[in-house]
């Protein structure tokens, strides 16, 4: 579509990561559900240490791309490349680029027949064939890190829905993941509880860690990322660094998702 | 009408041998039915037809024919069609075991279907492979989510075999058949016999029952 291409001028400024080649790289991504085409030629990267933020409206695939980014989904062309290896390729191991990827979903999905304990030790106990006591050691000083260490011995039921999502972080983060991929991570959340999951995942930036995040938070997304990409209909419309896509986005869409949350007459009164 | 209990009491080791049969039938049916079932089920979730087919024609025949025929079916037809005979004891149990491992294998099935998707991809997404998915996360949910059906189908098959008297295996329902012929107390026996099956079955239902309410408070 060629009224996109103006929109697609990148900022000149220098990418978190940039003088290295990408961590992850999503390259004419087409993922179809039957006759529509959910994802219609994506392509974005995430480069080691970014904060990437994926926004847009709801259905316009910014899930579908990050269940394709650990292959939970299969794309139909186009390639994503994590660390140099293709996932679309035959013969790559999918589990040895899963176990490199750690996963936050937007409804948890916690193991409810195990202990918060044990949700955050059975990757590395079965996946990474760590001994009980590490693996437990690990989980503890996770926990401890999002603030659930006396939850331990509790089942994930006992606990409120953003601890629920911090322990899910804890779980990924046991494997050592490279790069975490957040679907939604707020969502399904009270509205109490969204800024402890937030503060968590800020506090994990911080710390260097490589994300890639959907998400409806665009404060978060102002704040936290280094680089946002906008999604409609299957396609990136516009990306850049939060400051262009918030203050000045080059996008009449862009413009308009924004305006429909309420954003755009915020940015404009701002200095 | 006068009774005489007292036949009860001078047939009691034949009552109890066969009550001995009957536990034991039902005990070595659910254990060789439950791993049978889930195997079933297995086969019956795989993405390969020839492996589905073959395992759904064989659910769908034992779960939809009468269980006296299938004790019939093993007892007069297989051996013609194997060339071998069994024993009355082991045909009966090879009729409990399929038709068991039938309604286990549904049960089962059910129960791994309706753990949702979402449980699976967040343990693929932990790098795991789908045997490991399978053993620590679906199944141990599927189980305790079935565990009560499990039960249900244990408590029928306490009473149902009963129907392997017909191939004369000496069960307590076998015992007390032939005392009743022998003595022709046919009332005093069938109320004995009924008191019998009713003390071993009605605990068992309660522990159903009590199965039932505490998986409930631990979901």
């Amino acid at each position: 579509m060629s009224q996109t291409l103006p929109d697609m001028a990148r900022s000149p400024a220098a990418r978190v990561g940039a003088d290295k080649p990408p961590m992850l790289l999503a390259d004419g991504v087409v993922k179809r559900y039957g006759a529509l085409n959910v994802l219609d030629g994506v392509g974005f990267s995430v480069n080691r240490g970014e904060v990437v933020c994926l926004i847009g409206p709801s259905g316009s695939g910014k899930s579908t791309m990050l269940r394709c980014c650990n292959a939970l989904e299969t794309i139909e062309s186009g390639r994503i490349v994590f660390e140099g290896t293709d996932l679309a390729n035959p013969r790559t191991d999918v589990r040895r680029v899963r176990q490199r990827m750690g996963m936050v979903f937007q409804s948890f999905e916690l193991f409810p027949h195990l202990s918060v304990l044990r949700n955050v030790t059975v990757g590395p106990l079965t996946v990474l064939k760590m001994r009980p006591d590490a693996a437990e050691q690990r989980a503890m000083r996770l926990l401890e890190k999002v603030g659930l260490a006396d939850k331990a011995r509790q089942h994930p039921a006992a606990l409120s829905g953003g601890q629920q999502q911090r322990v899910a972080i804890a779980r990924a983060l046991a494997m050592e993941p490279d790069v975490m991929l957040f679907d939604e991570p707020t969502s399904a959340l009270d509205p109490e509880t969204i800024g402890e999951v937030l503060t968590v995942m800020k506090r994990l930036a911080d710390d260097g860690m490589t994300m890639l995040v959907v998400t409806h938070e665009m404060t978060f997304a102002r704040r936290v990322a280094n680089w946002v990409v906008v999604f409609d209909h299957g396609r990136v419309v516009e990306e850049g660094p939060p400051a262009q896509i918030f203050d000045t986005p080059h996008s009449v869409r862009t413009r308009d998702f924004l305006s429909h949350l309420g954003w755009s007459d915020a940015a404009s009164a701002a200095p | 009408m006068t009774f005489d209990w007292s036949v009860l009491w001078t047939y009691r080791a034949r009552l109890l041998d066969g009550l001995g049969v009957t536990v034991m039938l039902a005990v070595v049916t659910m254990t060789l039915a439950i791993p049978f079932g889930l195997l079933l089920a297995f086969l019956r979730l795989s993405g390969a037809r020839v492996i589905r087919a073959p395992a759904t024609v064989f659910v769908e025949v034992f779960r939809s024919t009468p269980l006296l025929l299938q004790v019939y079916w093993a007892f007069y037809v297989l051996p013609a069609l194997l060339g071998v005979g069994f024993s009355a004891i082991t045909t009966a149990l090879i009729g409990l075991v399929c038709n068991v491992a039938s309604f286990n294998s549904e049960t089962f099935r059910a129960g791994i279907m309706s753990i949702r998707p979402g449980q699976t991809n967040a343990a693929l997404a932990l790098g795991m492979g789908r045997a490991q998915v399978m053993r620590h996360i679906v199944l141990p949910q599927a189980v305790r989510r079935v565990l009560p059906a499990l039960a249900t189908t244990w408590v029928s098959l306490f009473k149902d075999t009963s129907l392997v008297s017909t191939i004369a295996v000496g069960d307590l329902s076998y015992a007390a058949l032939q005392i009743r012929s022998e003595t022709y107390r046919v009332m005093e026996v069938l109320t004995g016999m009924a008191v019998l099956y009713w003390l071993l079955g009605y605990p068992q239902a309660k522990l159903v029952d009590w199965l039932h309410r505490k998986l409930k408070t631990a979901e």
